[in-house]
């Protein structure tokens, strides 16, 4: 119908706008927890724009693409903040040790 | 179009304004708030309440089948995924940051908290509400 059309076609231009502002924010964003935080946002809308898609096109199947979208982007902020946790303490340790070598070299 | 169309369409629609209206509210949070500890508030909101929103007025807008019942699971998993993904990124943050001291007030033990909470309420049922300005304390 016309009607859902226009909806469908006015919702996705609108997700796409406040998208770019996420964007924004990832790029601003002081600390990675903020860049984290605002690439889980960008996944959230996306997640939104995916089923608008599907409504749109009437292909079921877009949905399955979402709900896999969803674990995905879930993973992703876990691995990054993992992966980032870890590598600040080991550059912690590292430099914990250049400062004790010197030390106990006296 | 009959009137039950319309009245499909008018809910559904409803919906997603509500959801469009959260986001709104979320892109704004995060703009707002000065700290990624307080952003975190507001960008977790829009994972769950607007997401659920958009997603149930699209669910009113697909009927009753097959991708109404993906759409809830997606609903469904987001409630379980969005809070441990705060909690991750609340963790990281609190891990990597050196000068916490500069954004919030830190108590190495929770008993310290909780004493300090329970004189503040003793002080205010024994006494009028005097100053309640506040400094915000976040409990780590």
């Amino acid at each position: 119908m016309e009607i859902y059309h226009t909806l469908y076609i006015a919702l996705l231009a609108l997700f796409s706008f406040l998208l770019l502002i996420c964007l924004i924010r990832a790029v601003k964003g002081p600390q990675v927890a903020d860049r984290l935080m605002a690439v889980n946002m960008m996944g959230t809308m996306v997640m939104v724009m995916i089923s608008v898609l599907a409504l749109l096109l009437n292909e079921g199947y877009l949905v399955d693409i979402c709900l896999i979208y969803a674990m995905i982007s879930f993973l992703s902020v876990v691995v990054l903040s993992k992966v980032y946790i870890g590598i600040y303490e080991e550059r912690m340790r590292k430099k914990n040790e250049e400062e004790d070598i010197p030390h106990d070299s006296h | 179009m009959t009137v039950i169309e319309w009245i499909r369409f008018l809910t559904g629609s409803l919906f997603l304004l509500i959801g469009i209206v959260m986001f709104f509210t979320e892109l704004f949070g995060v703009f707002h708030f000065k700290y990624v500890l307080n952003r975190m508030h507001a960008a977790a909101m829009g994972d769950t309440l607007a997401i659920s929103a958009c997603l149930l007025g699209l669910m009113i807008f697909s009927g009753f089948n097959f991708t109404t019942l993906k759409l809830f699971l997606i609903i469904v998993f987001l409630w379980f995924a969005s809070p441990v993904s705060s909690h991750v990124l609340a963790r990281l943050e609190t891990a990597t940051n050196e000068n916490l001291n500069k954004y919030c007030e830190i108590y190495e033990d929770i008993t310290d908290l909780e004493r300090e909470l329970a004189a503040r309420n003793d002080t205010e049922t024994g006494k009028a509400p005097e100053k309640t300005e506040e400094k915000e304390a976040s409990a780590l």
